[in-house]
């Protein structure tokens, strides 16, 4: 009786953190991410994708943290139903207005980095090669936002096996 | 060499190998290259540059991760080098990471071969 209810896995699982959106941070999430997914049953051969992906997206978060100058935390989010569901979350609103900042000169910048004009420019092509990687690498890809009240939210899925195969999030 | 962080578990590295074929200079890198490691290879490049060696093979090969950080450090490194008078080679014989250039199209931008010039 008592392994019986060891053995008990709710119908629906949620993993939940958020971090400092500095560059070190990004690789505990993917492995985070790469874990969690492999504890919910995702097939071995979609890991490195799920690592790649969530990568992608937290490093997408990132830049636009950074872009925006804000310390907000990254939100992320992994629940286990259907299908394994990853979702990545920033705070950066109002993206038109920063794409304009992004334009002007470095020194009108606080970051930390501003005149280093290579890493800005790298920085500003990665976050758009971001978006490249992840729809040719995820099929069950929504981004989200931004809004004046919010950021961007990734959401992505993959399938679980002997699960049911919608892909409702 | 690796470093370790508080509680001693290893940090990520990446690990940088240079060596010479021909007129080029080759840098081997291992380990994973993303947003947190990038750093040291764009650093690379930079002294390579200063140095005025500007005909440069980046070895994918022996790299275990890569993300779009790496791949927009090698556009930024083909221009540079491009300035500079030189030329930038991607090796990479790596199917992950040669799925991701095909994947965002930079297989056509970047001179990508399966292996290290020989002249």
């Amino acid at each position: 009786m008592n392994a019986a209810k060891h053995d008990h896995r709710p119908d629906s699982v949620t993993v939940r953190f958020a971090f400092t959106p500095a560059a070190a941070y990004v690789r505990a999430a993917r492995l985070v991410a790469a874990d969690v997914a492999s504890h919910a049953g995702v097939a071995t051969g979609l890991l490195d994708e799920v690592r790649q992906a969530v990568g992608e997206a937290c490093t997408r978060a990132v830049l636009r943290h950074r872009d925006s100058d804000i310390d907000d935390l990254v939100r992320v989010e992994f629940s286990i139903g259907d299908r394994f569901v990853a979702k990545i979350t920033d705070n950066a609103r109002d993206l038109r207005a920063k794409s304009e900042s992004r334009l002007a000169p470095a020194g009108y910048r606080s970051d930390a980095r501003a005149n280093d004009h290579d890493a800005i420019e790298e920085d500003t092509l990665s976050e758009e090669i971001t978006l490249i990687v992840l729809g040719g690498l995820v099929e069950d890809l929504v981004v989200t936002g931004p809004d004046g009240e919010r950021g961007t939210t990734v959401t992505m899925s993959w399938p679980l096996p002997g699960r049911a195969s919608g892909s409702d999030h | 060499m690796r470093g370790t962080t508080s509680d001693g578990a290893p940090e990520p590295e990446l690990g940088l190998s240079l060596s010479t074929a021909g007129a080029w200079t080759v840098i081997a890198v291992s380990g994973e290259i993303d947003m947190y490691t990038v750093e040291r290879l764009r650093e690379a490049i930079r002294q390579l540059i200063g140095e005025g060696r500007t005909q440069v093979a980046i070895d994918l090969t022996p790299t275990e991760f890569c993300d779009s950080t790496g791949l927009g450090l090698l556009i930024g490194a083909r221009r540079r080098l491009a300035d500079a008078g030189g030329a930038l080679v991607v090796v990479c014989a790596n199917t992950r990471i040669r799925k991701l250039l095909d994947m965002t199209g930079l297989d056509k931008v970047l001179d990508v071969r399966e292996a290290v010039p020989s002249e």
